[in-house]
């Protein structure tokens, strides 16, 4: 039995710097089991940069990152995929020239691991079942043989979030999921992940939208100019004056 | 003279698909005609100087060149895009410089004394391969490979080894190069270094181009009439290779992805399913 209190994801002291810029400087914060973690801060603050780093796909300059107490800060991104992190891109990238449901069907864990197994496998086909149940719940059945290339932006962007799915990951980090979208979008955004935050370890979500961050999430990160100014839940974290200060511009209120 | 039009063709054929094997992981190969130099020259000395036989020597130059790949490609394949391009010339550039300098194998002055390859050999190849590339396209493997190839970043973070398979990509882009290499060296009875040169790779690498580089078929098809295309021009005489490349702008204008770009979804057994009753 794993102990309730140990977090799927610690990351400790957590440090990258780009050619002498310090993007991230000594970030510390667990994400526990079961929670939803809204990730938040003004823009350059390093969140993005983070997502990164724990995805594997930039290398840490120092610090490190743990998965369920096992130190994986310099595992490869193929390998942290296979271990159940699953993330979405800000900037959409989708596979543009496959279609809507191949880029769901690509993610199954079963074939990535073994890809020349998929060439002589008989009788194992597609698990079409499932594919299509994704694509139901983010509203796009009936672009299933689209190509993903030529979806509707807020198709694209659900469409990110299916893909990450598809490999039945256990902590998920979503990357700004509701940039441009309006005020309807971002509702039906909302009820996609409720929907599917059952199925999930944890949820990492990032996003600048402070009325759906904190009707989603269970305790919020704040982060500026690459550090963690503050955590805990919503309704004190926006009440923080440090909060306030680098999500506001500096004393606003102030006559 | 058919015998030698059914040959080159094939053998060209086979070239084209070696370079669009390694294509489907997202590298462009320029190294093709180096990998077949490879084939060539180890299957001629072990048919020649061991007495082995043609086919075993074949698989055996295969092997060779495989390894050869995957030992080039593992530090090439840490640069991207057009650096990447330039590493695979320089491939092929030092094969042929490394072919001329051996005394064994003949130097600059080539090797002779192989034969008994037939075209039938070519022709039963290129269906096996071919056979094995349509396999492949109605595969999930397919389907994982044009991911790495559409972004590789994002098909890591889904879990897929990306230097893995193009690894794999290239060791059986180079063996498939090899083979049709050691099939043509027996046909062709004496070879030299300069044959496989640069130029050798781009030829391959326009067969490609021009025939469509996202189905087995268009590598095919290039090969096939940029084979063709010269021998039917023969009464062009001085003209030919002016017409020749014109042909090979003319097509490029019009047909910028090939002359066959579709891609074929790797769901088609689904997409019939989803027909309206």
């Amino acid at each position: 039995m794993i102990a309730k209190s140990e977090p799927l994801l610690a990351i400790r002291d957590l440090n990258k710097q780009f050619r002498g810029l310090t993007a991230l400087d000594g970030v510390s914060f667990d994400i526990a089991q079961g929670e939803l973690l809204g990730l938040i801060g003004p823009n350059g603050a390093g969140k993005s940069v983070l997502v990164n780093v724990v995805s594997g796909i930039y290398g840490a300059t120092a610090g490190t990152v743990s998965f369920l107490g096992s130190d994986i800060t310099r595992l490869p991104s193929y390998q942290l995929a296979r271990l159940g992190i699953a993330r979405t891109f800000q900037n959409i990238r989708l596979f543009g020239r496959m279609t809507v449901l191949e880029n769901v069907l690509v993610a199954d864990k079963r074939y990535l691991t073994r890809p020349f197994r998929s060439l002589f496998a008989k009788g194992a086909h597609d698990d079409l079942a499932a594919a299509e149940d994704l694509l139901e719940r983010v509203d796009l059945i009936e672009k299933r043989d689209a190509l993903a290339g030529t979806l509707a932006y807020g198709e694209a962007r659900r469409l990110e979030i299916a893909r990450a799915l598809a490999g039945g990951p256990r902590l998920l980090f979503l990357d700004e999921p509701a940039a441009g979208m309006n005020e309807r979008e971002m509702q039906e955004l909302a009820a996609v992940i409720r929907s599917f935050r059952p199925a999930l370890d944890a949820i990492v979500l990032i996003e600048h939208d402070v009325a759906l961050i904190s009707e989603l999430s269970d305790r919020l990160v704040v982060m500026d100019s690459g550090k963690v100014i503050a955590t805990g839940k919503p309704v004190d974290v926006f009440a923080d004056p440090r909060v306030v200060e680098a999500y506001l511009g500096v004393e606003e209120c102030d006559d | 003279m058919i015998q030698d039009y059914v040959m080159q063709t094939g053998v060209n054929i086979l070239l084209a698909w070696s370079v669009y094997i390694i294509l489907l992981s997202g590298s462009l190969s320029f190294a093709n005609g180096g990998f077949m130099a490879i084939g060539a020259y180890v299957s001629a000395v072990l048919t020649v100087k061991f007495g082995v036989p043609l086919i075993l020597a074949a698989v055996l130059a295969g092997g060779v060149a495989f390894l050869f790949g995957i030992g080039v490609a593992f530090p090439a394949l840490r640069t991207r895009g057009l650096y990447l391009i330039l590493v695979t010339v320089g491939i092929a550039a030092s094969v042929r410089a490394m072919l001329e300098s051996i005394d064994y194998v003949g130097g600059i002055q080539g090797f002779s004394g192989m034969s008994g390859a037939s075209p039938w050999h070519v022709v039963a190849l290129v269906v096996i391969v071919g056979a094995a590339l349509w396999l492949l396209s109605r595969s999930r493997l397919q389907r994982i490979l044009d991911a790495v190839r559409e972004d590789e970043l994002v098909a890591a973070s889904m879990g897929i080894n990306v230097l893995y398979l193009k690894l794999a990509c290239f060791g059986a882009g180079a063996f498939i190069a090899a083979v049709a290499g050691s099939f043509y060296a027996h046909y062709i009875l004496f070879v030299r270094p300069d044959e496989f040169g640069i130029l050798a790779s781009v030829y391959i690498v326009l067969y490609v181009v021009l025939g469509g580089m996202n189905n087995l078929w268009g590598a095919l098809v290039g090969a096939t009439i940029m084979t063709l295309a010269p021998e039917l021009m023969r009464g062009l005489a001085q003209w030919r290779p002016t017409v020749f490349g014109l042909l090979i702008v003319v097509l490029l204008l019009v047909r910028p992805n090939g002359l066959l770009p579709f891609r074929i979804p790797t769901t088609g057994r689904a997409k019939r399913r989803a027909v309206k009753p």
